[in-house]
């Protein structure tokens, strides 16, 4: 216990430097600012801005650069409650409940939950990693192929409860998620899969184009033909901040939330997209009144929001543990560590322990400083609402159109968001949610990945899915997720019978 | 009417004389704006590394920043390939990598450049040195009984990479080849899940750059049997070479190079192939790329010349073995 | 005479068998192996198989239980929108941010009823420049400004 205060005096006399605290400012402002922008993420921001951090000692860095990855998630939420937009995969299901809220005049009130409830998950995702950080990373070693696959199984299940309408269309478009996640070049023979010849598909399709087309484009489209709709959510402003009777509502969302997302963000290989849905299921499943998700509840913004920031702190601890990155803009993080010239690795902690705790208290500092940073930019947000459509969507396209270029620098980027406006279009009209269609996407790649290195690495035996304790827990987990789902429309069904 | 169509014909022509005009006068100044460097990679991998810590240090020297776009997929060859088309005015180069530049003509069929042709070399920038590894606990003291053990266990053993494409893919392929061995190849995206499993002993082996392995190597979660270069590296002395455990054929360095569209003007690419070997010799830099485990050129394989050479050389060595290692696609027509 | 009583179900239970369709056709080259060894064509036919079951499930509950009609689809929005899109894709290399930015924020805006001429070219104007000031000076993002005027 004496050498945990210890540390976190270290880290915290390190953090505090004037110098540091500027820089992890100046992260989590420009964090926010590029979560906030459509398309621009925080991997495109983080490798244009490194050449800038050579000046800079090592750790003064990657405290400006951890501040860019988590700011990045605060403002993600901020578009998808304002605009629909999700800014990145975690933010998908923020809009869900959250453009609702932002429909019913309590645009606000969403954001402001969002922020504090993520700054709690950051906090307390900030002393779990320094408490635990170590005996968590050989929790994560446990997961193998199979262990993946089935937590990947447990998230479509989620994404069948996620849905509004019914369970046949919500399973049809999470299998269309899932098809175009195979698009692209095929993992074990390099067969090219559904790419029709372009060369643009053969990486697979992004994961912000796609959203910026269903969600983006296909908005404005939908906004455009229902004009009496969009004119009356600019009128109600409402209240800007949650009041008590919200934060009640929202308290244990929060709490479990946290749980959830940091304890899935430990996961190498992305696991931390999956808190958030947990979240928003285990909400809508334990609520008393579960008509309101989809209409605007509180918890389902709440939860969520918490899940996503506690996930994106816990998603460095294999990074500053192992050395291992989980996603993308980790992998950016040891890029940027190894030209400071600190190999990442599980070494780091104990050669250079002001670095590893530093960067520690810097977290939580951030998470200060991001809720201290957007709880008076609400008011701002909340006063955009109010510019005539006709203005706001024009800008809303132009935006898009440069986040998605500067992605990779690929105008066939563009285009192809436009043909997926399309189809959001089409998907509307339809009848269809694109919600679930963006989670099944997400999964379906680390879903087959690991589909097949499991029945690889077992000769295609299919027992070892059921073999190892986890798999097997999570499978039936699924398995009953899914028939809880069902049962309600089963019911409902009989009673129609019965009628006729 | 006629006037107006006038007016805009000799105005097109004042601009497009004054642009050339421009154009060649800026050829003598090179450079005069800022440089993209094109890197076929994700950001924050080897090669990305290697560009932005070489990039930095020639910005110095040519007065002019050297922009860093990276431009990813198809195994590095989407960025490659606008790396090719791009204008040949010294303001694009690239950084390519033995698997573009060596590798991909056999990788791929409808490949849409050809590497010792349509490029003009600029200079090697570094290598990184590859490494045989296993899970921490396989039964086998050293490189020779290694050898031993898998050709015993052929496609018993699993073998991890990180896609098809990958440097630890073709590395491998070569491995295994000169081995004659057929292991089971298990696909990965990406090193880290490569790494990932292995440490937790899932899978058996791999070939790997040393970059991503030292830390792991060094706290003992990974074993290393030997390492694909003439001598020792400093970074993991106690790792024999593969002259000195048994198996001197197998010589492999993931090279990274600099690259020019062709017919970019000779004096534009000395003047780079000058900015970078400087880069080479300064110390801080010298010491970054060395801390990474890099290997650095010296004397004469810093030209252009060399590389044009190498590159030619590469090809040729790769492609027959890529092909008896199954890993060229059938022509699916 | 069998009446169609979901019209939006049976026109999503088409698109998807469709889809379906679509799917078998650019996987045919592909192999597809067994349960035991997966081929690449495996997961997409699989997949695609799925849709189609929806799909012919949709079409079927059409025919049996009532459902919301489909609406019209509506030309305007998605030509302006996606066609502002798609110029701007065109332009954005060879002519860069000052002709794609404009040019994208004015067709755009003829998607709405509401919109006014002289209006749209200011709002053009005052944001192009704002994503200037934003993207390219603050982000410092490798966009095309002006190429053919400035050279970047």
């Amino acid at each position: 216990m004496d050498s945990f205060i210890g540390n976190l005096e270290l880290g915290f006399s390190t953090a505090l430097s004037l110098q540091n605290i500027a820089l992890c400012f100046a992260g989590c402002l420009i964090g926010t600012l590029v979560g906030i922008l459509p398309g621009v993420g925080p991997i495109a921001t983080i490798a244009i801005l490194l050449p800038l951090t050579f000046q800079v000692d090592p750790i003064g860095a990657l405290i400006m650069l951890a501040g860019i990855y988590y700011g990045a998630q605060y403002g993600g939420s901020t578009t998808a409650i304002l605009v629909n937009i999700p800014g990145e995969a975690t933010s998908v299901v923020t809009t869900l409940d959250g453009h609702q809220m932002a429909r019913n005049g309590r645009a606000g009130i969403a954001l402001g939950i969002a922020a504090i409830g993520s700054f709690f998950a950051g906090t307390v995702a900030t002393l779990v990693i320094a408490a635990l950080g170590v005996p968590l990373t050989r929790l994560a070693l446990v997961f193998g192929p199979a262990e993946y696959f089935s937590l990947m199984v447990l998230g479509l299940a989620f994404a069948v409860v996620l849905a509004r309408g019914s369970i046949l269309r919500a399973g049809a478009v999470i299998f269309i998620g899932l098809l175009l996640a195979t698009v692209g070049t095929d993992l074990q023979t390099g067969d090219e899969r559904l790419t029709l010849g372009m060369v643009d598909l053969m990486d697979g399709i992004d994961f912000a184009v796609l959203a910026m087309g269903l969600f983006g484009f296909a908005e404005i489209l939908r906004n455009l033909d229902n004009p009496e709709t969009r004119d009356v959510v600019q009128a109600k402003i409402g209240k800007l901040l949650p009041s008590k009777a919200d934060f009640k509502q929202a308290a244990l969302p929060v709490v479990r939330g946290t749980l959830l997302g940091g304890a899935l963000g430990i996961l190498p290989g992305n696991g931390a997209v999956l808190g958030p849905f947990a979240s928003y299921t285990l909400e809508k499943k334990i609520s008393r009144t579960p008509r309101r998700f989809g209409n605007g509840a509180i918890e389902g913004v709440a939860g969520p929001e918490s899940a996503n920031n506690a996930g994106a702190q816990t998603a460095f601890i294999p990074l500053l543990t192992l050395g291992i990155p989980p996603n993308a803009v980790m992998a950016l993080m040891v890029g940027a560590m190894t030209i400071h010239g600190i190999i990442p690795g599980p070494q780091v902690m104990t050669k250079t322990p002001g670095l590893f705790w530093g960067m520690i208290a810097s977290m939580w500092l951030g998470n200060l400083m991001l809720l201290i940073i957007n709880l008076p930019l609400i008011g701002l947000w909340v006063r955009l609402l109010k510019v005539p459509y006709r203005l706001m969507f024009p800008a809303i396209l132009l935006f898009c159109c440069i986040g998605i270029y500067s992605i990779n620098n690929d105008p066939s980027d563009v285009l192809l968001t436009a043909f997926f406006g399309f189809a959001g279009y089409a998907f509307y009209r339809f009848g269809f949610e694109p919600a679930p269609l963006l989670l099944g996407f997400v999964l379906g790649k680390l879903m087959e990945e690991k589909l097949r290195q499991a029945l690889i690495l077992s000769r295609g035996d299919f027992g070892t899915f059921v073999t190892s304790p986890v798999s097997a827990g999570l499978l039936l987990l699924a398995v009953l997720v899914i028939v809880v789902a069902i049962i309600p429309t089963v019911r409902k069904g009989r009673e129609e019978a019965f009628q006729e | 009417m006629k006037q107006a169509l006038a007016v805009v014909a000799v105005a097109t022509a004042t601009l497009t004389a004054a642009t050339a005009a421009t154009s060649t006068a800026r050829a003598q100044n090179y450079p005069t704006r800022p440089i993209t460097m094109i890197v076929p990679f994700a950001a924050g991998g080897p090669t990305d590394v290697t560009a932005r810590i070489v990039g930095e240090n020639m910005s110095k020297t040519l007065a002019q920043q050297i922009v860093i776009e990276n431009v990813t997929g198809a195994g590095g060859t989407t960025g490659i390939t606008r790396g090719a088309q791009a204008a040949p005015n010294g303001y694009t180069i690239m950084m390519g990598h033995m698997g573009t530049h060596g590798a991909a003509p056999a990788l791929y069929p409808k490949l849409r450049y050809d590497p010792t042709k349509d490029f003009e070399p600029v200079g090697m920038a570094a290598g990184t040195p590859i490494l045989i590894v296993a899970r921490k606990d396989y039964p086998a003291k050293d490189l020779k009984e290694f050898i031993a053990v898998l050709k015993t266990q052929q496609d018993k053993a699993n073998e991890a990479h990180a896609g098809v494409g990958s440097v630890s893919f073709t590395t491998c392929t070569m491995f295994n080849v000169m081995i004659g061995v057929k292991p089971t190849r298990v696909p990965y995206t990406g090193t880290g899940p490569v790494i990932n499993d292995m440490i937790a002993g899932k899978v058996d082996y791999a070939c790997d750059q040393i970059v991503n392995l030292v830390p792991q190597i060094q706290a003992g979660n990974i074993r290393a049997y030997a390492i694909a270069t003439p001598e020792r590296s400093p970074a993991l002395p106690e790792v024999p070479t593969t002259k000195e455990a048994g198996l001197p054929d197998y010589q492999v360095s993931a090279w990274n190079a600099v690259f020019a569209p062709k017919n970019t003007p000779k004096p534009v690419v000395e003047k780079l192939n000058a900015a970078l070997v400087k880069a080479l010799d300064d110390p801080g830099t010298r010491k970054r790329l060395l801390d990474l485990g890099g290997v650095l050129p010296e004397g004469e394989a810093r030209t252009s010349a060399w590389l044009g050479e190498y590159v030619a050389q590469e090809v040729a060595r790769w492609t027959p073995i890529l092909k008896a290692g199954g890993a060229v696609q059938a022509d699916s027509g | 005479m069998i009446r169609i009583r979901a019209p939006q179900e049976i026109a999503a239970g088409l698109f998807l068998i469709a889809l379906a369709s679509f799917v078998f056709w650019q996987t045919d080259d592909l192999t597809v192996g067994t349960m035991r060894a997966l081929g690449p064509g495996m997961m997409p036919r699989a997949l695609a198989t799925a849709c189609g079951l929806c799909g012919g499930a949709l079409v079927i509950l059409s025919f049996l239980k009532d459902g919301a009609s489909l609406e019209h689809w509506s030309i305007r929005g998605p030509l302006f929108i996606l066609g502002a899109a798609i110029v701007f894709g065109l332009a954005i290399r060879p002519l860069g941010l000052f002709v794609a930015g404009p040019a994208a924020v004015i067709i755009g805006s003829l998607a709405a009823r509401d919109s006014r001429f002289v209006e749209s070219i200011l709002f053009a104007a005052v944001m192009t420049t704002f994503c200037w000031l934003l993207f390219k000076v603050l982000l410092s993002l490798p966009i095309p400004v002006a190429p053919w005027l400035l050279g970047y």
